[in-house]
């Protein structure tokens, strides 16, 4: 169980600079993801962690300490890859085993270490089976069992998840976070996809080009996002974000004709600097009805994606096309007269120039 | 234009069976989406309709006519690959000119510059024509190689994935785009994916495969609400289907396990028997006053929504809640569901008693 601490990191590979001053601090029994696209950094930052990689410059501290200098074997951090890594030649029971050679442990120690994690991850019938005779998902259990046995520091875990089918990834991810909450050790996680974040993560770190983009819980990451990478990066379908003018209390879409109106004090306090601004609004503020009504504006359908538990509807209005989630079957087809409107309270507003959100967060 | 049929079509690798007696039309005009996992036998069945393997036993008709002696040339299908396979050294005018250029076709020079043309503007590439592949993104390589399928103006369009090796917002955006595509040529599209979301989002019919079966064919809205047995059920939808295995008595669902009971309306089965009951996510309701009680075994935020499991008796059970919902991990609680949306399995066969 440790505190990890990153302290003004830089990364460099030859000119190209992969990690721009990265400061964190992931507290003990944290689960934190990692989240951004491939080139990003995470695993760059993960992989210095772990002393797999050196820093360029900057500190790294576990629990206080610093280890920057010191070898991956010396830091007491156990490492999850995402593609297996056992041994084919050894049983399960002896792959586990491995990283407690090293450690003096007498043999029934040795075997209730081993019993313990087998029992948690729930491959204790495989024991005895070679790795090439399992699944996927246990064979990863196994990988997970064998990084875990050492009681390591810290679990670090590169997109452990990424070879598996669909629904074993789910089922996986829930296993995950109840072993994190049955052993308590810190746990960094590292992964492209923001349905695993959202879902793990007690914080989410975005990280994009290098750069920290933003740290929090996940309804923070989703519900304020602080600039529009981070916004079109998290939730599915992406957020709409299109350009709009603001005039006293009224948001107009490009070529749209009439616009949403909102308190025109919040308007006035957001933090604009004359850029130009972007309205940012998910699927699910996004307002759909068959009649007219009250701050409604008249849209056609454009196209419907049904997912059975609900739909997702393209309308146009003025130059843009909204995605909006409906009911299933809300709307009957394309090319369907629609009313469409917003919630102001999930709009949220971006610089267009320097894609910052404008009401700052919160 | 063209309607697809296959008769009986049956291909084996060495011993391995990949299709076996697959029976399916595929209407002129039809958006079809083949959805499969990985071994299912999707890819092949393109590659019989392209002409690129040939059954060892079955029909392939095209227009009423047997093309199963045809070849790939003759059936005029164009194929899209999730690879790009383009020429890197060409640039994307040149890229897209080349199937035109093969001298079977013997098209003037106009001819294939008003083509090239119309599919670049269709597929909002012209500002690249003159640029190297090599400098695209991966969207815009996958938007020249559905070009080049396009400027032959086939009858049919075979699709293989063509979007899975896109991230998440281009797939959202090409998704659209190829439906749009397909609306306006009106050309039969067969499309291959192991996404459900795709098959549901795109398909006008979706034929689920498994193990070389073609197991059922329908609507989005057949598959999704009236799947014909619990592998159906489970191929659409996000959490997939809870199955629950229990009794029939009068009007409850009694589980197995749990010493629980669910009430049901107009139940398909027989008084006593045991079932599988499958009810969606999204119609597992939870409710303080609810007949069953469990205990939140994880809670995964979605931001627009949340996913509860439930640990009720010796099942886990998905539940979608709104974000609001405020519930922690080891909380106990009180689930029921829509009686009205449950559906009536046989626990031996799978089978879909409402429409056996």
């Amino acid at each position: 169980m440790a505190q990890i601490q990153i302290r003004n990191v830089q990364k460099f590979f030859g000119q190209n600079q992969v990690l721009k001053d990265l400061n964190l601090t992931i507290e003990d029994g944290e689960f934190v993801v990692m989240l951004g696209q491939s080139g990003g950094g995470k695993t760059t930052a993960l992989r210095a962690i772990a002393g797999l990689e050196t820093v360029t410059d900057g500190k790294i501290l576990i629990d206080g300490v610093e280890v920057q200098d010191r070898k991956a074997a010396d830091r007491d951090i156990a490492f999850v890859f995402q593609s297996f890594s056992l041994y084919p030649h050894m049983t399960v029971r002896e792959n586990i085993a491995f990283p407690l050679r090293a450690v003096r442990m007498d043999a029934s120690e040795r075997d209730r270490a081993i019993k313990e994690v087998a029992d948690t991850l729930q491959i204790t019938q495989h024991l005895d089976r070679k790795p090439s005779a399992l699944s996927g998902g246990d064979m990863q259990r196994v990988a997970i069992g064998r990084a875990l046995v050492r009681r390591p520091q810290a679990l670090l875990m590169d997109e452990p998840l990424g070879v598996l089918d669909a629904k074993l990834r789910e089922q996986m991810r829930a296993e995950i976070k109840r072993l994190h909450i049955a052993r308590g050790s810190t746990s960094v996680y590292v992964t492209h996809d923001q349905i695993e974040a959202m879902s793990l993560a007690d914080r989410i770190v975005i990280l994009h080009d290098g750069v920290l983009q933003q740290v929090g819980a996940p309804d923070e990451v989703y519900l304020h996002p602080t600039n529009l990478f981070v916004a079109k990066f998290v939730g599915s379908p992406v957020m709409n974000v299109s350009d709009v003018d603001i005039d006293g209390a009224q948001v107009r879409l490009k070529g749209a004709s009439t616009g949403f109106t909102f308190d025109e004090a919040k308007l006035a306090g957001l933090r604009n600097t004359g850029g130009g601004v972007s309205l940012g609004i998910r699927p699910e503020a996004v307002l759909l009805r068959q009649a007219k009504a009250k701050g409604y504006a008249e849209a056609q359908t454009t196209n419907i994606e049904p997912l059975g538990s609900h739909d997702i509807v393209d309308v146009r209005l003025g130059d843009t096309v909204l995605r909006a989630r409906t009911a299933s079957g809300f709307v009957r087809g394309e090319g369907l007269k629609v009313w469409v409107s917003i919630d102001p309270s999930q709009a949220h507003f971006f610089d267009k120039q320097n894609e910052l959100n404008l009401a700052g967060v919160s | 234009m063209a309607d697809i049929a296959l008769q009986g079509i049956t291909k084996k690798f060495g011993p391995n069976t990949a299709l076996r007696g697959v029976d399916i039309d595929i209407k002129d005009g039809e958006f079809f989406v083949l959805l499969g996992q990985t071994g299912a036998g999707k890819t092949t069945m393109l590659r019989v309709i392209a002409g690129l393997e040939k059954p060892d036993a079955g029909r392939v008709m095209i227009e009423g006519q047997d093309a199963t002696a045809w070849n790939a040339a003759q059936r005029d299908v164009a194929l899209v690959l999730q690879q790009y396979s383009l020429y890197p050294r060409l640039t994307v005018r040149g890229n897209l000119e080349f199937p035109l250029k093969s001298r079977t076709h013997n098209f003037t020079p106009t001819e294939i510059r008003e083509r090239v043309e119309r599919a670049a503007e269709t597929l909002q590439i012209t500002q690249l024509l003159d640029r190297k592949v090599e400098k695209l993104s991966g969207g815009e390589m996958q938007r020249v190689s559905i070009g080049r399928a396009f400027v032959r103006q086939p009858r049919v369009f075979l699709m293989d994935e063509p979007l899975s090796a896109l991230d998440a917002n281009l797939r959202d955006v090409l998704r659209v785009e190829l439906k749009k595509l397909h609306n306006e040529l009106g050309a039969t599209f067969v499309f291959v994916t192991h996404d459900q979301v795709e098959a549901m989002s795109m398909g006008d019919k979706i034929g689920v495969l498994n193990k070389g079966k073609l197991v059922q064919v329908g609507t989005p809205d057949e598959i999704y609400n009236r799947p014909l047995n619990t592998f159906v059920a489970r191929a659409v939808g996000t959490p997939p289907m809870n199955l629950l295995n229990g009794t029939l008595e009068g009007d409850k669902a009694q589980m197995d396990g749990g010493g629980y009971a669910l009430p049901v309306t107009r139940p398909h089965g027989t008084n006593g028997q045991n079932l599988r009951f499958g009810i969606r996510p999204e119609d597992v309701v939870i409710a303080a006053d609810a007949p069953a009680k469990g205990r939140v075994f994880d809670v995964e935020n979605h931001g627009v929504m949340k996913i509860l499991t439930i640990h009720a008796g010796d099942a886990h059970i998905h539940a979608t809640v709104s974000a609001q919902t405020q519930v922690g991990i080891d909380d106990p609680i009180a689930f029921g569901w829509k009686p009205e949306k449950v559906l009536y399995f046989d626990p031996q066969t799978g089978r879909n008693l409402a429409l056996v």
